[in-house]
């Protein structure tokens, strides 16, 4: 899951980092991308749209940059062509993006996704519930045997377990909110920094045909298991490529969670979940602790 | 019995006609006061500090002096504006100092605490940004901040 290094982790840092410096303006579009600004060679199937934007940066952070960081960038592609790879470039907010790789809190969030909906049946009987054993089977003094009391004492043969599992037990717990919403920004920016964070424009394809999924993943070496997040209604042709395949899998932005993005190689997300993402952690740190539960009215609650 | 549910029906069907805003109880939905409500709900963001005439304001509290200062590390202010200085007590009567929110090159931090503060034990955690001081100097470490302008 974690790889050590390697030339596309080698990759993703220059990715992430080139662009951070010499970046002139900086002053995204819009959310949406006005159009392809550099595609790498005219296609006959598409026409090449004439106007380029001036700036690579197609979309601004969401949330204002704190002046002692920088935004981190990914490139932004597209999913209509297998060689459409650089459609521009996307600021990406660095509390979300590029915290510290707390691989703890992962494994915290990761471990608690896992139990806190466990129930485990293991139950067995103990003397009391095994059948019969109410009568001593031979008197105290005099038989020349060990004194027992009953047949289905836990040092009999088929006598009662002393200390077994009892009856259902729940191991529902809950992380606190926080780190549970660290947990999120550390996956995302572990994601990213291997390599494995890929942002689209857009969810169209041109077709239903869920082989042109599975070839545009491999051409684009995205891996055996890829997991694509849509805040917006899903486009309905990539619904029906992706009903089908087991390694493909489609969930709204909601639904992102840690054991997900570990389970996938490869994490797709558009451009506008990055901003549902980013409003939605980067609210966590600036928020008070919570007078009452955040299910009920706040004036401002995102 | 036929006669009394037509009854019934015509009068369900005149209290309908008399417009949604009256219910069926004759009681009149209005929103007017909603906004007394509203003032009342707690917001969740955390406001940005006022501008205060002086500084240090009543409470003891400073904003940082100016744009983040050229250092190789960077003290970032805790959600509530204050700076990450903590004390802890270990075993009731160890004192220790605890520094959050470390950006930038920690060891530089570190190299820079033992000088100007002649602090001697001290301990990095460069994976969560966290410095722990010896001993209880938090009064010190929040004026040398406040001068170094976080």
């Amino acid at each position: 899951m974690f790889r050590a290094g390697g030339p596309r982790v080698a990759a993703a840092a220059v990715r992430a980092w080139a662009w951070a410096r010499g970046r002139a303006g900086a002053v995204g579009v819009s959310s949406a991308p006005a159009g392809p600004p550099a595609a790498p060679e005219p296609r006959r199937e598409k026409p090449l749209l004439p106007a380029l934007p001036r700036s690579p940066i197609l979309r601004a952070c969401s949330v204002p940059v704190p002046p002692h960081r920088s935004p981190v960038q990914a490139w932004v592609e597209s999913l209509q062509h297998h060689d459409d790879e650089c459609r521009g470039l996307t600021d990406l907010h660095p509390d979300v993006f590029a915290v510290r790789p707390r691989l703890d809190i992962l494994h915290m969030v990761a471990m608690w996704q896992k139990n806190f909906k466990r129930i485990s049946y293991a139950k067995v009987k103990t003397r009391a519930e095994v059948r019969g054993g109410g009568r001593k089977p031979w008197r105290q003094k005099g038989s020349g045997r060990a004194r027992h009391g009953s047949i289905r004492s836990p040092l009999w043969r088929g006598g009662g377990i002393a200390h077994g599992p009892r009856g259902p037990t729940s191991y529902y717990y809950m992380l606190p909110m926080k780190v549970r919403v660290l947990g999120l920004k550390v996956a995302l920016t572990v994601k990213l920094m291997q390599d494995d964070l890929h942002i689209v424009d857009s969810l169209e394809i041109p077709t239903a045909d869920p082989q042109y999924l599975l070839d545009l993943a491999r051409y684009r070496r995205w891996g055996r298991s890829i997991l694509i997040v849509d805040v917006n209604e899903v486009p309905e042709n990539i619904g029906t490529a992706a009903a089908g395949l087991k390694t493909i899998n489609l969930i709204p932005a909601l639904g992102l969670n840690v054991h997900s993005m570990l389970k996938h190689e490869t994490l797709v997300l558009t451009l506008d979940t990055v901003t549902f993402l980013e409003k939605k952690l980067l609210w966590h740190d600036t928020r008070y602790s919570a007078l009452y539960p955040f299910s009920m009215p706040y004036s401002d609650f995102p | 019995m036929a006669a009394l549910a037509m009854a019934a029906a015509g009068l369900g069907r005149r209290l309908r006609e008399l417009g949604g805003a009256v219910g069926r109880r004759g009681v009149k939905d209005s929103d007017d006061d909603f906004a007394l409500v509203q003032r009342l709900l707690p917001p969740t963001r955390v406001p940005l500090p006022p501008p205060h005439p002086t500084y240090p304001t009543p409470s003891g509290w400073s904003p940082p002096k100016g744009p983040p200062p050229h250092l190789p590390y960077f003290v970032a202010r805790s959600r509530l504006h204050n700076l990450p200085v903590y004390p802890r007590l270990v075993k009731g009567n160890r004192r220790l100092t605890l520094l959050r929110h470390i950006w930038g090159n920690i060891w530089e931090l570190e190299r820079d605490l033992r000088e100007d503060l002649g602090v001697t034990d001290v301990q990095v955690n460069e994976v969560t940004g966290c410095l722990r001081i010896r001993g209880g100097c938090e009064r010190e470490l929040r004026a040398w901040l406040l001068q170094k302008g976080f």
